[in-house]
């Protein structure tokens, strides 16, 4: 038999791993994919849609505002749009983007390995975003959308003042969604115990995944109070449950309690993977480590942590003891420290670097200074006195957008730009990029801080109008116009990227010289991430040259090619020791009809066919057990 | 148990050192349920101490004996249930779906006695008078939820064993032990906080 050369050998391998991974094309394909890139890119565009719905809403809210006594929305129709705005931005576009988009395609490349933990049930999470997010809008369509704002507080959101089912939309939406952020967290977090690359141990794992841990965590534990608060609400308002009705014994600061409990993390679980995305671009775009790599992971983790015990300062103004407010500002002050440490190792790096000033880096950049102004006035709110002047007023709108818009919406986009070309295999247009980012920044910093200036002369938030005389007609239409600035600059972005996508210059496997595990694959990656599975020596994988060429022998020799299947190897949980060769599932429509079968029980619940919503229960936990029937040959 | 097996990964293999994928998908999820019975727990004593009188006027005090006995039961079944995981470690599927079927005629029984107690008493709390009758049902009721599912799990998993003894099963029924001591476990948590009325 003639020997065959490394090459030949290579490509052989190669091209067995394409046949083993392949899923089917077309539609189908896309319905019952288990593949961690697909989902990652179906919850990308869905993420971008409702992003879009939650901008429409925006400018439809700024527009109302331009002026004093304008009608361009009804009282009704702004009340709807602030809600819907709020619930779509927080619930169906940044944390579905974050942890659903970037969590799933890039955390698996960036460890090496070759799927998600669970990709039946990483399916299973996107099929009933989906239908939540549908659910929600649901109730706009039929001219029930919810209209209590986004955190929804009773007794407004009882029956008795809210006696349509917009609240019902909101209630059952909220804990429909959250089925789907539980079941990606545990994926994300399996995925980073046992699926990394051999040698890639806890010290060694990139600052992105530190934070994407961190985030699945945090909403491990807060989503249950929202689960549990909206629940309550929902038995209180059809079946007459007496939770937060003070008639029965109830109490109203129940809710608050609960939704707060969830509430403040959910902050941190919003900027926590912004964290991450830019723990990635800046070293690659400085040419240097991380400055207090430890420290910085560390400070990750205690962020998610401390962001639990700060709830009370969104309560300073209904009138708790003294003590317990005080407890809070002292937690609310605390938690500056580990996102000071982030901070100034950010700071740091870029500044004993030697920056590169690319698109990524400049959304970094900006991030950087929207956060550092959105830090500082949250921390004016830990001062109980300033807090219960400023609460409800536009300071608390400007504060929050810095953060939420400014922190967590900046890197987002920074990272879209940055790991575009790995995706779609094409360079953007780095000009545009940058006329994009400008834009997008100016327009941020026009809309938002002239709201400091209206909080702080008295404009509350939420109102509908305001009188002439007021005081505010030149604050507003500043905001106005910078919220259509915003858009134009989000607009040239998604121009400049679209066109790329089909146009723009072919991208190399690594075109920044990136230092993560993501770079070492080509541009798109195949579908098996990885013919070899990685060697890893540090935290930098991608600047170990030796390994590198240590991977493409060992694909000659078909070391940790493992291509006998679905396969995928399972290491040990701190120092990554390989431990077992894992058998992973692939292609399956279970997930899809599961989740239909979920959104069943949801709208008979909505409807109030509570037997047939539990038909439609039995039926998903028949699907479920089909689901299963299927075994790997190893265990899972 | 043999660490799983598969094409070229089998040089590699070795026996597995640490927790399978699918015990830490449970670990998480009983985690995560923890929080929310916790919040619901938590709920019941928020509550409880803003109110002058608890139970209210006219509801009498919740039995304490008969519900701290079936909590115990409840307990004691995960030890079949942990012993069925161990025998289908060693491969014994007929002990596992002997000791899976004891542990299920028991929880069964506790269900249903549960929900005997509950209709008994549907009559005196009423969940639409008061918070306390509110509070009272739901976490109950939400407890009862987390028992018929857990055994819809374990028929299951003795269906599975009945073909035979994979490594998946293995894992299955890893999974469904640890399901069933945090439902025990919960319980416990649940009756000590309806009976700390009495």
């Amino acid at each position: 038999m003639t020997a065959l050369d490394e090459p030949t050998l290579a490509r052989l391998r190669t091209e067995r791993l394409e046949r083993v991974w392949a899923e089917r094309s077309g539609l189908l394909g896309w319905l019952t994919t288990t593949n961690h890139k697909r989902i990652g890119l179906m919850f990308f565009f869905t993420a971008l849609a409702f992003f879009l719905a939650g901008g429409v809403e925006a400018l439809l809210i700024r527009t109302q505002l331009i002026g004093p006594n304008e009608h361009v929305l009804s009282p009704q129709a702004y009340n709807e749009a602030f809600t819907l705005h709020g619930v779509t931005m927080i619930f169906l576009f940044v944390v579905p983007i974050s942890i659903g988009a970037f969590g799933n395609y890039l955390l698996p490349l960036m460890i090496g390995a070759r799927d998600l933990a669970f990709p039946r049930l990483n399916a299973f999470s996107y099929w009933v975003y989906l239908a939540a997010g549908l659910f929600v809008y649901t109730g706009l369509a039929i001219g029930q959308a919810p209209d209590t704002g986004w955190f929804s507080y009773v007794p407004l959101a009882s029956k008795q003042y809210s006696p349509g089912a917009g609240v019902d939309f909101y209630a059952l939406g909220l804990i429909f969604t959250g089925v789907s952020s539980t079941a990606t967290a545990i994926n994300l977090i399996v995925t980073t115990f046992k699926l990394r690359a051999p040698g890639m141990s806890l010290n060694r794992m990139p600052l992105f995944c530190y934070a994407f841990l961190a985030v699945s965590f945090a909403l491990l534990f807060a989503l249950p109070p929202l689960t549990v608060a909206t629940m309550l609400l929902e038995l209180d308002r059809r079946l007459g449950f007496e939770f937060y009705d003070v008639t029965g014994g109830g109490l109203p600061l129940l809710w608050q309690h609960l939704f707060w409990i969830f509430g403040h993390p959910e902050v941190y679980i919003i900027i926590l993977p912004a964290f991450g995305i830019a723990t990635s671009i800046i070293p690659t775009f400085t040419r240097r480590r991380m400055v207090a790599f430890p420290l910085v992971a560390v400070a990750e983790i205690l962020v998610a942590f401390i962001g639990f015990g700060v709830w009370v300062h969104h309560m300073f103004a209904v009138g708790l003891p003294t003590i317990t407010t005080i407890y809070f500002a002292a937690a609310s002050l605390v938690i500056v420290i580990p996102s000071g440490i982030q901070l100034f190792a950010w700071i740091t790096t870029i500044l004993t670097g030697t920056p590169i000033f690319k698109t990524p880096l400049l959304w970094i950049l900006g991030f950087i200074v929207l956060f550092i102004v959105g830090g500082l006035s949250g921390i004016m709110f830990a001062a109980i006195p300033f807090d219960q002047q400023a609460t409800d007023s536009y300071f608390v709108v400007a504060h929050f957008h810095y953060v939420i818009f400014g922190a967590a919406v900046f890197p987002i986009l920074g990272g879209i730009y940055y790991w575009f070309p790995k995706v779609t295999g094409r360079m953007y247009h780095e000009r545009w990029g940058q006329a994009s980012f400008w834009l997008t920044f100016a327009g941020t910093m026009v809309t938002f801080f002239p709201m400091h200036v209206a909080g702080l002369e008295g404009m509350p938030r939420r109102v509908y109008t305001y009188a002439s005389g007021a005081g505010w007609s030149g604050l507003n239409l500043t905001e106005t116009l910078g919220a259509y600035l915003l858009a134009a600059g989000l607009l040239t972005m998604t121009v400049n990227l679209v066109a790329s996508a089909f146009r723009g210059a072919l991208a190399p496997d690594d075109p920044w010289h990136g230092d993560t595990l993501e770079w070492a694959t080509t541009s798109p990656p195949p579908a098996y991430n990885f013919a070899v599975i990685p060697t890893v020596t540090s935290a930098y994988p991608l600047w170990d040259d030796a390994d590198r060429v240590a991977d493409r022998r060992r694909l000659a020799r078909g070391e940790m090619v493992l291509a006998g299947g679905h396969e995928q190897p399972a290491s040990t949980t701190l120092d990554a020791e390989l431990d077992e060769i894992l058998e992973m599932p692939s292609e399956s429509p279970w997930p899809l009809f599961a989740a239909l079968a979920l959104a069943g029980v949801f709208v008979m619940l909505l409807t109030g066919h509570v037997a047939i919503a539990l038909g439609f229960g039995a039926v998903a936990v028949a699907l479920l057990a089909c689901w299963h029937v299927w075994e790997p040959e190893g265990a899972a | 148990m043999s660490g799983a097996v598969a094409g070229e990964g089998a040089a590699a293999a070795t026996e597995r050192r640490t927790i399978a994928n699918g015990v830490w998908g449970m670990a998480l999820l009983i985690a995560t349920e923890t929080a929310l019975f916790g919040t619901l727990i938590a709920t019941y004593f928020y509550l409880r101490f803003s109110s002058p009188r608890w139970p209210p006027a006219g509801i009498a005090a919740p039995s304490v004996a008969l519900p701290l006995a079936l909590a115990g039961l409840l307990v004691l079944t995960t030890i079949p249930v942990t012993a069925a995981a161990r025998a289908s470690r060693r491969e014994r599927a007929g002990t596992a779906i002997g000791l899976l079927a004891v542990a299920l005629v028991l929880q069964a029984g506790y269900l249903a006695w549960q929900i005997v107690l509950f209709a008994r008493d549907a009559g005196a709390v009423e969940p639409k008078a008061t918070a306390y009758g509110s509070v009272y049902d739901t976490l109950l009721l939400v407890h009862h939820a987390h028992v018929a599912l857990g055994l819809l799990l374990s028929l299951w998993l003795i269906a599975r064993l009945a073909r035979g003894v994979t490594p998946y099963r293995v894992v299955t029924a890893d999974v469904v032990a640890l399901y069933w001591v945090f439902v025990a476990v919960v319980g416990m948590a649940v009756t000590a906080t309806v009976v700390s009325a009495a």
